[in-house]
């Protein structure tokens, strides 16, 4: 019963971190909290079902979808960000700025669902269960768990291994120096919002996978516990969102069988604020964090 | 009226030792000089005696008060205010409201009467703003009073800056380079401005690069270099003391 | 005539209850606190109105009264741990709070009806109630922006280094801050309970604080008119046209990006400072000329 429910933890908790990894990606990199995130990740979903809805593979379906959200998490950019980069209020203008940009994605998702829930047509997933002593795994989960390890891989190795890597760290240092050096910014941003894109479209289709069920608000709720994921990771750390984002999942599920559901939220959001008093760098962040004007 | 005296004042930030047991005094009624080459720890020392860093060692005592560990607004409270080396005005108020804002510590209405509009909080803005004009009036700034003070000319930006810190009223005023890219004419000016002020009471303390400058103006002269005090006395005695001739000019001119 | 008061009177009860919340999203904002955490006191001041209303017969006033003083104390408690964080760490820790209080109302269903909501609650409250509500806040809302609490807010938004150095205790007036925008938003979401007939935990979630959040940047953080404007902007717009009130979520979207791209001060404050900006210009030209 334990070892299912942890099985079932590290899935959901690979969907969390996927999903927080873009998000906290523009937050180290920018400085930017991007809410539209959640609207991305809808769009992920939104683009898979209507691939698979028009008779393609479900392989080239989740293609479609990195591609497509990637790009829009890039158009995102360009209206919501690129528009007061520069204006000295960015930490307020991009939150507001971003949930425009969610509002805007959100509205077109519900026009094209009529406000419906959409399924994916009967049959696009085989459902197969493959068990493992007391431990059972349906299909659906492995694929899961291989893409997220795939592109968890990926992302690693071209953030820490690739030239590409450093210049995002350029920029994020200081975009003018790294202009100096011969850093494209403006590709760097595409290339920045594109993977943090992508990674949402990902978690998009999977979620819609998993529970059957895609709709225009979907991004709601798994945008709310990418804040937990970040925070408790520490906001712009990647190995940390990794990491938060399984020790949530894990939790949540093993709460189900012992907690109401509510009351499983109250931990996680009085966690979330408790870990912002006590150490706002995160659980494995090291990164001061500025607080207020107070003697240092 | 009371003198501002550091004590074996340090300020380590990590593995930099910006301030080393600084000695100093700022009397009340004189002009008194700080100055030293980039990166001395001028704009350090003037963050600590205002609240805004934590001393590492030492103390800071204005008259039989210890300030060391007060708080910004409790140390403008006690009578310290200060300008910044790289202007800080509110930018979206007018130049009266930047003035007005320095009445802060002398609101006497209380927060009941300033939340239900209390004729003691809703008859005290009209006079703090009259007030706020007759500064403005003193510093030759009457024609800005309704201007956006973003938008004004950096010499005048100054001026407010320096308006706004006399506005609290305050025994130690700290200027920090507040001559710093202004024209000969427009720093004699606000040289005069300085030996007013003294005049009235208030101790100065005035960082400046310009050694010329400090030499007009004040009695007694400290020099910083790499966190360490190398010098005080008279501008003559500073002048020729070789420590200060070698670390200042030497690595200025 | 009697049609069109029948038509617009629900627009302009729901612009009321947005102007009251506006108010209490502003309350911070001026002041720069970067709280989103208005809707979890909006919730805390709805509920308790409900319940001790219609369960417990409770005058209404009293209730509001007692509401109001809820988010007093929730304000002033939500301060003392916030005041550590700034900026989007702010944010994100009300926005916890927000979601805990959504999580508790759906916990103790007993109480609150959980997911269901609380229905049936009686209607007590009429156009009338809220606009005179309406008034007496913008009244001490302007007395507020003309006292010192007004200018130390003003300060502390702009440049908080330079309040603290001017006396202004950050922590002291962050807390009023926190302290009002709570008795606002405990008060209108009381006043809302009366209004509706049912609430349920999610009105007061993520979408309302968007909303709140939506006048206050269409109007401006630092004027008495500015949330006015802001929310009568939200309620009239969608009205004009059926392609606006269709796409009604779009239109606001782009507008809030379109707002911080070009007025990032919202209309309101916008106006004024542009105003500000012409009269210097033109006051410079002439003196210019007449030396
Ligand atoms: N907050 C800080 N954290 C770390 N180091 C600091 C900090 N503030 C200042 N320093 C360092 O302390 C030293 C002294 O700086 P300070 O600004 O006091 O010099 P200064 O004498 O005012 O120079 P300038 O003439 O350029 O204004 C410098 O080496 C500076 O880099
Ligand atoms: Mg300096």
């Amino acid at each position: 019963m334990i070892a299912q429910q942890l099985v079932n933890g590290i899935v959901t908790g690979s969907v969390y971190a996927l999903f927080a990894l873009g998000f906290t990606l523009i937050f180290g990199t920018f400085k930017i909290l991007n809410l539209a995130h959640a609207g991305v990740f809808m769009s992920g979903a939104f683009i898979g079902y209507f691939a698979v809805l028009n008779g393609l593979p479900l392989w080239l379906a989740l293609v479609l979808a990195m591609i497509g959200s990637g790009l829009i998490s890039y158009i995102v950019e360009l209206g919501a960000f690129a528009t007061i980069r520069g204006s000295g209020q960015i930490e307020f203008g991009a939150l507001i700025s971003s949930i425009g940009a969610n509002l805007c994605l959100m509205s077109l998702g519900q026009r094209l669902s009529n406000t419906k829930v959409l399924r994916f047509p009967f049959e696009t997933f085989p459902v197969e269960f493959y068990e493992f002593g007391p431990v059972r795994f349906s299909f659906l989960q492995v694929i899961i768990l291989l893409v997220v390890v795939v592109l968890l891989m990926a992302m690693m190795f071209y953030l820490y291994k690739t030239s590409f890597g450093r210049q995002i760290r350029a920029v994020s240092g200081n975009e003018r120096v790294a202009s100096l050096l011969g850093v494209n910014p403006g590709l760097v941003y595409f290339q920045t919002f594109f993977i943090s894109g992508a990674l949402a479209g990902v978690a998009g289709i999977m979620i819609g996978l998993s529970f059957n069920s895609i709709h225009f608000y979907m991004g709601e709720p798994y945008l709310l516990k990418a804040f937990v994921v970040v925070v408790l990771g520490g906001l712009g750390s990647v190995h940390g969102a990794v990491v938060a984002g399984m020790l949530l999942g894990i939790f949540q599920n093993l709460a189900v069988a012992y907690l109401p559901s509510a009351l499983t939220e109250t931990i996680i959001y009085g966690l979330l604020f408790v870990v912002l008093l006590v150490k706002p760098s995160g659980l494995f962040g090291s990164e001061g964090v500025q607080v207020g004007v107070a003697r240092r | 009226m009371a003198s501002l005296v550091l004590s074996n004042v340090s300020k380590r930030f990590g593995g930099l030792l910006a301030v080393s047991d600084v000695n100093m005094e700022v009397p009340p009624g004189k002009i008194t000089g700080l100055i030293g080459p980039n990166g001395a720890g001028k704009t350090t020392v003037v963050n600590m005696i205002t609240g805004l860093l934590k001393l590492t060692t030492g103390s800071i005592k204005l008259g039989d008060r210890d300030i060391s560990e007060a708080e910004a607004h409790e140390v403008a409270f006690a009578g310290v205010s200060r300008t910044f080396q790289n202007i800080r005005l509110l930018p979206e108020a007018t130049v009266l409201e930047n003035v007005v804002i320095g009445f802060h510590v002398h609101v006497r209405s209380s927060l009941f009467a300033q939340l239900v509009g209390l004729p003691s909080s809703v008859r005290e803005t009209p006079k703090l703003f009259e007030r706020g004009r007759q500064l403005l009036e003193r510093f030759g700034m009457s024609r800005y009073a309704d201007h956006p003070a973003g938008g004004l000319a950096y010499g005048h930006q100054r001026r407010v800056e320096m308006m706004r810190a006399v506005a609290t009223d305050p025994k130690i005023l700290l200027l920090d380079e507040p001559v710093a890219g202004m024209n000969d004419v427009e720093a004699t000016e606000l040289g005069d401005v300085f030996k007013e002020l003294a005049a009235s009471g208030i101790g100065l303390l005035l960082i400046e690069h310009n050694i010329r400058f400090v030499n007009q103006l004040c009695e007694q002269v400290y020099v910083l270099d790499s966190g360490a005090m190398i010098a005080s006395g008279t501008p003559q005695e500073v002048m020729h003391n070789p420590a200060v001739v070698a670390a200042y000019l030497g690595t200025k001119k | 005539m009697m049609n069109l008061v029948y038509t617009y009177q629900p627009l302009f009860d729901y612009f009321l209850l947005a102007v009251g919340f506006a108010y209490s999203q502003q309350m911070v904002l001026r002041a720069g606190v970067f709280s989103i955490g208005s809707a979890g006191f909006a919730s805390i001041g709805a509920y308790f109105v409900a319940i001790v209303v219609k369960d417990h017969g409770m005058n209404a006033i009293v209730a509001l009264l007692i509401a109001t003083l809820l988010g007093c104390v929730g304000g002033f408690l939500l301060s003392i741990p916030l005041a550590r964080l700034r900026g989007v760490f702010q944010a994100i820790a009300t926005l916890a709070f927000v979601q805990i209080v959504v999580s508790l109302c759906l916990y103790f269903d007993e109480l609150t009806g959980g997911p269901q909501g609380f229905n049936n609650i009686p209607k007590l409250v009429g156009t009338w109630h809220l606009l005179a509500a309406v008034l007496v806040t913008i009244y001490f809302m302007y007395v507020i922006s003309r006292s010192a609490i007004g200018r130390a807010f003003d300060a502390l938004r702009q440049d908080e280094t330079v309040g603290a150095t001017l006396g202004i205790s950050i922590r002291k007036y962050h807390m009023i801050a926190f302290v009002l925008s709570g008795a606002l938003a405990g008060f209108f979401g009381g006043m809302q309970s009366l209004y509706t007939f049912s609430i349920e935990p999610e009105m007061f979630g993520f979408t309302f604080l968007v909303a709140a959040l939506t006048y206050i940047i269409l109007g401006g953080r630092g004027t008495v008119t500015g949330p006015i404007i802001g929310a009568l902007i939200m309620s009239v717009l969608p009205e004009l046209a059926r392609p606006l009130a269709d796409n009604r979520q779009f239109f606001q979207g782009i507008l809030m990006m379109v707002m911080i791209a070009f007025m990032p001060h919202g209309v309101f404050d916008g106006l004024v400072l542009h105003l500000r900006k012409r009269r210097a210009a033109a006051r410079d030209k002439l003196f210019k000329e007449a030396h």
